[in-house]
């Protein structure tokens, strides 16, 4: 069963086709991660999920219904820029939250979230005084306090630092584990890839990805060679079949034209230098996402 | 609704919380009434520099005439007997020649004695002030200064000057001053109120009804009104701008539809209102009785007062609100804030002539079109005149009606505004916002 159904979508700001027909399902109990390059349709999308922008075209289905909108208490959201009262104190701006949601027991969620993300000390000082990560944080338990049954989160983890991102992470998870189905965006492909089990990718408004990873990786086959040169990449200049050098310093990526053996790319190379590792794998979350809206990419689709 | 107002409660407790209400609650009414305690407090401090006075008597019956009444009024009133102590300016008239020859070079050469500090102002008497001729020039008296217009010489002048006028004629005619003092007794004209029957049926004396009264139970009433609209939705405009700059409108917007949330502010603001009110009212109710003036208070006007101030906070609240979530940053906020106060302030500036005639047909208009209706109707019926009794419900009937324009037309704005970033809030966008949602 599906949470989220989105047939056929478009939003568009002036001139400006934000979301451009798009499709999505997003099956109950899921981690779905929504990537793409800024400005690519995201947040609009997120948005439209939760019923603060409408949809010029096509349907929204949440929980099967299709009017249910951001004022559902089913769904939670935490957008990307941080919002919350300056003023008042963090456990004040968590229980009004969490009774905008009508939540049950918001009040002891409140302290059991404050004490799980390590905040019980900061419960009673005003919100102005927490660092960036703290509250990112708090926005995070104002999120999570009224116990939603979908949770949609706009880059939750910008900004934070390791430990912290640590605990966010781990705290989804266990969201997910008692059946919460979460719709994330992320810039970070290495969490995209940890961490969903369905990935989609926006780009200029189209969807351009949809699916695990691991198909979304058999799709672009096992293209790359990773190699270990002596001479490094000046080694590999020029050679036959070679679309691409990804240089990481100690060793080389090397994108394989379609149609081309790489063992001939090998045997190339074994006649300029001597090779000291050699592995054939699958492009990366991070690579595939290049490929697509990379400066190259962009080249292609404008000429 | 119950989410509507779970976002007024916290409204309410984040504005009436601060110092700044607390003091606002105190100072306001005091800024409001400063000019008119200022002017009780220093309306004996007065220059007591001499004044000197130079007359160009063409007439030739005047000048000998205010310089002994000058004389008198300095020995008189210059010095306050008990203390001998200076408390008023000696006028030290003088007469000179006119220059018949080149009058223009002597009203120089006096207009920069005056500059120079040398003499305080002089007075030019027409050679024809006893008779009038239709020639203006020769039948006049002028007294020229740096500033004569609010200036208590000129306006002690009047009488002595009249006086000798009227005796001189009388002279002329050879009448007996002694047979004619009556002529020079001067009688005013005594506004009273209505005479009014008590419940055992015996009829009151009508009071005597003085500007003061008759003015201050409508400015009270008008100040409060104004008062609670500055302090109750006034500050919507800069919450909501900061919502939304602050991004906290989009996490709101996550829990409630925009409506609910532009209706929570609303009725935040409402409720900050409301509790001032209260508390100017309990005030001002204990302040009457204490003194016993409770006759003075139109207490039938108070259900008025309170059903207009609920809509003009509401409608202003609605304005203000949605023109914070059209607000990026200061500038636009103030830019658009003075247009969005002239309901307030346009009763501020007509409400003397309003005063002075609650019935003109001007009066009857204005106060019925809706958005000055709150201010124009509680003023007028504050007043003591009876205004016809349709009024008022006409007025609040247009006020709801355009109430509820204001918040519809609010929604629609308030709901495309508050998430859109970095587009400038010119009218031509609200406007669009409001037709097309």
């Amino acid at each position: 069963m599906n949470t989220v159904e989105l047939d056929n979508i478009t939003k568009t700001f002036g001139n400006v086709t934000a979301v451009d027909q798009l499709s999505l399902n997003v099956p109950s109990g899921s981690i779905y991660g929504f990537i793409g390059p800024n400005g690519s349709g995201k947040t609009t999308t997120l948005r439209m999920i939760m019923n603060i922008f409408y949809p010029d075209q096509g349907t929204i289905r949440v929980f099967g219904e299709s009017v249910l909108g951001a004022s559902s208490d089913r769904i939670a959201y935490l957008p990307e820029e941080r919002g919350l009262y300056k003023t008042m104190k963090v456990r004040e701006v968590l229980r009004f939250y969490g009774d905008l949601k009508n939540g049950k027991n918001v009040a002891r969620e409140v302290d059991r979230w404050l004490e799980k993300l390590d905040l019980s000390d900061w419960a009673d000082k005003k919100v102005q005084t927490l660092s960036k990560g703290m509250s990112q944080k708090v926005q995070f338990i104002a999120t999570v306090v009224s116990k939603p049954e979908l949770m949609i989160l706009d880059e939750p983890f910008s900004g934070l630092d390791p430990v912290n991102m640590e605990v966010l992470k781990d705290a989804i998870l266990e969201l997910q584990a008692q059946g919460t189905t979460v719709i994330f965006s992320t810039h970070d492909m290495a969490v995209a890839e940890k961490m969903c089990d369905f990935i989609f990718m926006i780009y200029q408004g189209r969807k351009v990805l949809d699916g695990t990873l691991s198909s979304i990786q058999k799709k672009y086959g096992s293209d790359t060679i990773r190699i270990r040169t002596e001479d490094g990449k000046q080694a590999l200049s020029d050679l036959p079949g070679v679309e691409k050098i990804n240089d990481f310093g100690r060793l080389q990526e090397l994108r394989i034209a379609q149609g081309t053996d790489s063992q001939e790319v090998l045997a190339a190379i074994m006649k300029r230098t001597r090779i000291e590792k050699f592995e054939t794998i699958q492009p990366s979350l991070n690579d595939i996402f290049i490929r697509i809206a990379g400066p190259e990419a962009q080249e292609v689709s404008h000429a | 609704m119950l989410k509507t107002l779970k976002i007024a409660l916290r409204e309410y407790k984040a504005t009436v919380k601060t110092k700044g209400f607390i003091i606002g609650l105190i100072i306001a009414p005091i800024f409001m009434s400063g000019s008119v305690i200022g002017i009780a407090l220093l309306k004996d401090q007065v220059d007591i520099t001499d004044k000197k006075v130079i007359i160009l008597d063409n007439s030739g019956i005047m000048a000998d005439y205010l310089i002994q009444l000058a004389e008198d009024r300095n020995q008189q009133e210059v010095y306050e007997p008990e203390t001998d102590k200076k408390i008023k300016p000696a006028y030290l008239l003088e007469e000179i020649t006119p220059n018949l020859d080149d009058p223009d070079a002597q009203r120089l050469e006096l207009s920069n004695q005056i500059r120079a500090k040398e003499i305080y102002a002089f007075m030019e008497i027409g050679a024809d002030v006893a008779h009038p001729k239709a020639d203006r020039a020769t039948s006049r008296i002028t007294f020229h200064g740096e500033n004569t217009a609010m200036d208590d010489l000129r306006s002690w002048l009047r009488q002595p000057v009249n006086d000798r006028l009227r005796r001189y004629r009388l002279e002329e005619a050879g009448i007996d001053e002694a047979e004619v003092q009556d002529l020079f007794y001067w009688i005013s004209v005594e506004g009273m109120g209505l005479v009014t029957m008590d419940e055992t049926g015996e009829i009151k004396d009508a009071e005597r009804t003085s500007e003061l009264e008759a003015l201050l139970a409508p400015l009270i009433m008008m100040m409060l009104m104004f008062l609670m609209t500055m302090m109750g939705a006034m500050p919507l405009l800069n919450s909501v701008m900061e919502e939304k700059t602050q991004r906290i409108a989009e996490v709101i917007l996550g829990s409630v539809r925009p409506f609910q949330f532009m209706m929570g502010k609303v009725l935040g603001g409402l409720g900050v209102a409301l509790t001032v009110a209260l508390v100017y009212l309990t005030m001002g109710i204990f302040a009457v009785t204490k003194y016993g003036v409770e006759e003075k208070i139109p207490l039938d006007v108070l259900p008025w007062f309170l059903t207009f101030l609920i809509l003009l906070i509401t409608m202003m609240g609605s304005v203000m609100t949605a023109i914070g979530s059209a607000c990026n940053d200061a500038k636009d906020a103030q830019n658009l804030s003075f247009p969005a106060m002239l309901p307030n302030m346009i009763p501020m500036f007509i409400m003397f002539p309003i005063l002075k005639e609650p019935l003109s047909t001007f009066a009857t208009w204005v106060s019925l079109i809706p958005p000055f209706t709150p201010m124009l109707m509680v003023l007028r019926m504050s007043t003591p005149v009876a205004i016809p009794a349709w009024q008022p419900w006409v007025g609040v009937i247009g006020v709801i009606i355009f109430t509820i324009f204001t918040v519809w037309a609010g929604g629609r704005i308030f709901r495309v505004g508050i998430l859109l970033q970095g587009t400038p809030a010119k009218l031509g966008n609200i406007v669009r916002w409001i037709a097309r949602g």
